[in-house]
């Protein structure tokens, strides 16, 4: 099931399916790119940034940018 | 030549696929802690027990080294033997530079008997560098270090991301922010790491006006510990509002965070310890001759009446719309120099708990000490003009503000 | 002959740097406090030789102050040999970086930094491999014990510019 990384959930998994043409650039610096997989490991409240494992390495993105990253999560 | 973005990843990914494994493996305890640090649940309470914990060694360990070791120093020692070794006296204008310039205690001139009061450039102007500040700078770079090196401070920069993003600037911000309590100077060097000129000069404002340094707060927590909690709740209050309305009104952009959360490392003793050393001296070299200057600065303007008519002009806005002693204009102009030098003077002022409250808000946030005016003008150019039209507009609101309240509540 | 030190922040850049080097520097684990570049000299075969602690930069397109900063060094030292720290547990981004200097045409040493760190996650990394496909030598070390730094600085030396092309033909790819 494809679903915005935004969206994903505390611990779920899934492949990178597609990422807005003029952030590919941006994130693909800190290992995200399609074709990757990654990790949820957690989301701040309020809208707060999302907190990923990729690669085995952590990283944090904003709210915005996660929102621009498509992901198909395993079921 | 060169490749395309999309190419070069290609490639990449072919380059490790032949040369890279990602075999299974536990979890380790670092990794759990890691997480731990990151989840809010977990996180937050976490990160107000760091903090909590830091200001807590800070004002214990400052103190007990002032208090216990230094001041006894200064004040039993050095001050009556420089009094009496000093050419001169109390009426000869050097030795009032220099040394002491005495009080007036039932009529009669007096010599001081401590360091806070003597204000001359070989007394209180060592003693307030040596003897207070660098105690509490010290312990607060030592900290500083050891957080940074341990690679906490991605995650509290992550878990503090919300909240900095409603003020414009994001969870980076904290490093300069928390960097701004030991000395802004490097805060403000530290603001590089934000992306936008938007950022970096809302960044650069709030550190001048509304974060008090270490030297500040070392001297506080000596003069006047009861009323440190209403005073930096006041900074901390104004640097939110400043921000969220200072993001409203000026244009640019906010990024979003976009950071890595290093695996946690054991600090190395060394790293650590070189660190500490070159931000203690890097803060050495600008304090010392700051206060010293500071001290003979204030010295000649009291000398020679200058002092007096600066009070008496400024004196209606002061008593009126601060409502603090007229006196205090002799603080806020040592402030320019050094805000440890002005809070020792105002120490010495005859006022009440909320005078006290309002005037030593005033001195942090009327004017960045010199230094760091210096650092912002080197760093920011141009945003420069902006940032002082945001200062002396917040100086005037915010003092006036804070005697509002004390209005309302009564007791001003 | 300069030697440059490049790579993304938190690789333990400045660790290194001081290892060779033996000078006084500030050194942090939070990305952006080493924005100010640190200088430093070290002997190579028996010649003092400058040796420059680039800011942190994740690639050539600058993302801030500091990364611009990085990017114009690199530029500025045409003649310099770029050691490449890369972060062990993290190759293909530290790869990105090193490919674009590659490309600019610098003789490169890459320095697989953290190397015990990638042994704790059990990533396995084939450095012979490596260095036969890329062409420059690979040396896995770890600054913070100090361990592959004499192969390091023996392997300087030996860095050279290598054509991109020919790297993309190893891999079995087209340009």
């Amino acid at each position: 099931m494809n679903k915005k990384l935004s969206e994903m959930k505390y611990g779920e998994e899934g492949i990178v399916k597609n990422i807005e043409e003029d952030l590919r650039i941006k994130v693909s610096g800190i290992g995200i790119r399609i074709g990757k997989k990654l990790k949820m490991v957690t989301k701040q409240p309020i809208k707060g940034p999302v907190v990923v494992v990729v690669d085995k390495s952590t990283t944090s993105l904003g709210l915005g940018v996660a929102d621009k990253i498509i992901v198909e999560v395993k079921k | 030549m060169e490749l395309t973005v999309d190419k070069r990843w290609d490639l990449i990914d072919k380059i490790s696929k032949q040369t890279v494994k990602f075999k299974k493996y536990k979890s380790t305890l670092k990794e759990v802690i890691g997480e731990l640090t990151v989840k809010p649940l977990t996180g937050i309470p976490i990160a107000i027990a760091v903090l909590y914990g830091f200001w807590s060694v800070f004002s214990s360990f400052a103190g007990f080294f002032t208090d216990g070791f230094l001041v006894k120093l200064f004040d039993e020692h050095w001050l009556p033997w420089i009094q009496g070794a000093f050419p001169g006296g109390l009426h000869n204008w050097f030795y009032n530079l220099m040394v002491d310039v005495g009080h007036i205690q039932n009529g009669a001139l007096v010599p001081s008997n401590s360091c806070f009061e003597s204000f001359g450039a070989l007394t209180s102007g060592l003693f307030v560098p040596f003897g207070v500040v660098l105690p509490a700078i010290f312990i607060f770079y030592l900290m500083m270090a050891v957080l940074e090196d341990v690679g906490y401070l991605p995650r509290l920069a992550v878990l503090v991301d919300t909240v900095l993003h409603k003020i414009g600037l994001h969870g980076y911000a904290i490093v300069p922010t928390i960097l701004g309590f030991g000395c802004n100077v490097p805060a403000v060097t530290a603001t590089r790491i934000l992306e936008t000129r938007k950022q970096r000069f809302l960044m650069m404002t709030l550190l001048g006006i509304f974060i008090p340094c270490g030297a500040q707060l070392g001297i506080m927590q000596e003069v006047i510990p009861e009323y440190m909690g209403l005073i930096i709740l006041y900074l901390l209050f104004g640097y939110f509002v400043t921000g969220f309305i200072l993001n409203k009104v000026f244009p640019g952009k906010t990024p979003e965070i976009l950071i890595d959360v290093p695996p946690y490392q054991k600090p190395l003793t060394r790293n650590v310890m070189t660190k500490v050393w070159v931000r203690l001296s890097g803060f050495l070299k600008i304090a010392v001759p700051f206060v010293i200057l500071g001290c003979l600065i204030v010295g000649v303007m009291y000398l020679t009446g200058t002092m007096d008519w600066l009070a008496n002009l400024f004196g209606p806005i002061f008593t009126h719309w601060f409502g603090v002693p007229k006196e205090t204009v002799g603080p806020l102009v040592a402030a320019f120099m050094r805000k440890d030098l002005a809070v020792a003077q105002l120490s010495a002022i005859e006022m009440t708990k909320y005078q006290m409250v309002t005037s030593v808000v005033l001195v942090s946030i009327y004017f960045p000490c010199l230094a760091t005016f210096a650092m912002i003008l080197k760093e920011g150019g141009k945003e420069l003009l902006g940032a002082l039209a945001v200062l002396v507009a917040s100086t005037f609101i915010y003092g006036g503000l804070i005697h509002l309240i004390w209005i309302l509540l009564g007791v001003a | 002959m300069k030697v440059l030190l490049m790579g993304h922040p938190n690789v333990g850049k400045s660790v290194l740097f001081n290892r060779l080097t033996g000078t006084n520097v500030t050194v942090s684990n939070y990305p952006g406090t080493t924005v100010d570049y640190t200088k430093g000299y070290m002997r190579l075969e028996n010649k003092e030789v400058e040796v420059i602690d680039v800011p942190g930069t994740f690639s050539l397109e600058p993302k801030d102050k500091a990364e611009e900063v990085a990017v114009k060094m690199l530029k500025e030292n045409r003649d310099a040999v770029v050691v490449c720290i890369i972060d062990s547990t993290k190759v293909e981004r530290g790869l990105y970086l090193t490919l674009q200097i590659i490309e600019e045409g610098y003789p490169v040493v890459i320095s697989s930094n953290m190397w015990d760190v990638a042994k704790d996650k059990n990533i396995q990394i084939d450095v012979e491999k490596l260095e036969q496909i890329l062409g420059v030598p690979v040396v896995p070390t770890i600054a913070i014990s100090g361990e592959g730094i004499k192969e390091l600085v023996s392997k300087i030396k030996k860095a050279k510019s290598v054509e991109i092309e020919t790297i993309v033909k190893k891999v079995g790819g087209e340009t």
